[in-house]
């Protein structure tokens, strides 16, 4: 882990949706999948970005613009220098027998995981959700990995939610576990079928980060207290059951609760 | 085992460690945290009358021997701060400190009633951010008379509530700022705040990596100046001093202590020893008292200065 910040030259620039494009930088401190690196954006911001993946040939990041800081990064270009500090989180734990459950820019995680659980043998199937076909990024790569695929508008694959998905992959063969990533309405949703079938679960959550090290507070989970960027942010049943505001609005940048 | 009880301006600790200002601390949930890891008390993040986003990130950064930080007093506003104070007593049986700052010598009186209303153990006030100085001007915390005049409204308004103020290591003679603070009715001071500000800047982009460029340092470096204040300020009043800046290990508090602190503030150290630090510093604690034949902290606080 680099807790101190270094700018890394980006070596690559690829777009998989309108407003979604995928960074490759090189000789980034390894991570595992669910981690996350903070990612400067000199004279615009600092996020926090899951890694999409870590090979020998570099590390992705995969960003939706949807804010001064992401749509920014959609302009950034091969040769451009951007500052990284990381990586940070408690990331997966790699095991058997599995469901990837994804959603919207959830599947970004999710994809590193699954090159990892490929890597290590390790079988696994995946569900991915999308409001269409055109916003489903890295098709083709889950594609080649047999997921099977759901649309809001029936564009691809199951007309509907990627949780009632999941719930016919459940009835048909056993899982050992779940993994999931994705907006944390769906998360919730999954958590409630994991319950009922009795299955772990890691679940990947997002909030507003400022430090990435346990500091500022922000990504604290009421309740509970865990912090999302130390002791998160994959949460498992035990870690999720002191928690209160699962499925609620959060903390905005001034530390008030949306309501 | 030697226990650590101390009192603090008449508020009892089971133990002399202390959450920081600005490190956990939004909520009552995060401050939580530092209590089931050992904390003795905790200190809420610093808020003012209204909603503050604080700056662009990054906002805090890691360095050698340290951390920069530049938040720029993010902050939910004091109504919101009231809520999560009633929220943690209602949780937790340690001591909280609320923090409070204010725009104009006015706000912290305003801000003052609203938290007192909520009840917290102690009042701290942030007199000496160091980050926010293009838009309120220079800390009022370099200021003897400002700083006095605040004490004197915020301790009228604070009532039974002890009120402790938090100075700057920029103060231009601390020892007497603090003496100043006790002559306007504080119960207690709370020092270090952050030191500089300082900057760090990327040799390849050619820019202060901080959105404000600047950023107070916190964090190891910081102890030997944190050290020198607490004592400066013990040979120059008898109010309690919460010891903050820098401390890392058990022989960092303990330095603290033999400065003249009652109580050791902990921040940075969540970050470069873990959220353990609390039980591992009153772990050394204890073991330095017993080996010494000591049978509290009593018995050494302050014992620097005696020389």
């Amino acid at each position: 882990m680099t807790v101190e910040m270094s700018t890394y030259v980006v070596a690559e620039v690829s777009q998989q949706a309108d407003l979604v494009k995928t960074i490759r930088l090189l000789d980034v401190p390894t991570a595992m999948p669910g981690q996350f690196f903070l990612i400067w954006l000199p004279g615009i911001d600092e996020k926090p970005i899951s890694v999409s993946n870590q090979t020998s040939a570099g590390t992705e990041f995969t960003i939706c613009g949807v804010g001064p800081w992401s749509t920014a990064m959609l302009q950034v270009e091969a040769g451009d220098r951007v500052g990284l500090r990381g990586p940070f989180g408690n990331g997966f734990a790699l095991a058997d027998n599995t469901l990837l459950v994804g959603g919207g820019m959830g599947v970004a995680p999710l994809r590193y995981l699954a090159h990892r659980l490929m890597e290590e043998g390790r079988s696994f199937d995946l569900v991915v959700g999308a409001r269409d076909a055109s916003s489903l990024i890295f098709r083709e790569e889950f594609g080649r990995w047999g997921a099977r695929f759901a649309t809001d508008n029936g564009d691809l694959g199951h007309v509907g939610t990627v949780t009632e998905l999941l719930s016919e992959m459940l009835r048909l063969r056993a899982y050992d576990s779940l993994y999931a990533c994705g907006p944390e309405g769906m998360l919730a949703a999954v958590r409630v079928i994991a319950d009922e079938h009795e299955m772990a679960y890691q679940l990947a959550l997002e909030r507003l980060m400022k430090c990435g090290i346990g500091l500022c507070g922000h990504c604290c989970m009421e309740g509970s207290g865990l912090r999302l960027c130390v002791e998160g942010p994959v949460l498992t049943r035990e870690m999720l059951d002191g928690t209160a505001e699962f499925g609620l609005p959060h903390r905005d940048g001034s530390g008030r609760r949306r309501t | 085992m030697v226990e650590l009880p101390v009192t603090l301006a008449g508020i009892k600790l089971h133990n002399p460690t202390v959450l920081a200002s600005g490190i956990l601390g939004v909520s009552a949930s995060s401050a939580a945290l530092a209590v089931a890891h050992g904390a003795g008390a905790v200190t809420l993040k610093s808020c003012g009358a209204e909603p503050r986003l604080g700056h662009r990130g990054p906002t805090i950064l890691p360095v050698p021997g340290g951390l920069l930080n530049a938040v720029g007093l993010s902050n939910p506003g004091a109504a919101a701060v009231a809520h999560e104070i009633r929220d943690f007593r209602g949780r937790c049986e340690v001591p909280l400190v609320a923090s409070i700052f204010g725009r104009t010598e006015a706000e912290f009186g305003e801000v003052a009633a609203i938290i007192c209303d909520a009840h917290p153990a102690l009042l701290e006030v942030n007199v000496s951010c160091p980050n926010v100085s293009s838009e309120f001007g220079t800390p009022f915390g370099l200021d003897h008379d400002a700083t006095a005049r605040i004490t004197r409204i915020v301790k009228d308004i604070a009532g039974t509530i002890p009120v402790f103020i938090k100075l700057s290591p920029q103060a231009h003679n601390i020892g007497s700022l603090a003496r100043r603070c006790q002559d306007a009715g504080a119960d207690g001071i709370t020092a270090i705040n952050s030191v500089g500000p300082g900057m760090a800047i990327d040799v390849y982009t050619r820019r202060p990596i901080l959105s404000n460029l600047s950023g107070g340092l916190s964090g190891r470096a910081v102890l030997p100046v944190a050290v020198r204040c607490v004592y400066e300020i013990a040979q120059n009043v008898s109010i309690p001093i919460i010891g903050t800046g820098g401390i890392t290990t058990p022989e960092d508090a303990l330095q603290m202590i033999l400065a003249g602190a009652t109580a050791v503030g902990i921040g940075t150290g969540v970050h470069s020893t873990g959220i353990s630090i609390f039980q591992e510093v009153c772990r050394g604690l204890s073991e330095y008292l017993e080996e010494s034949g000591f049978t509290g902290l009593d018995d050494i606080r302050g014992a620097a200065n005696d020389r």
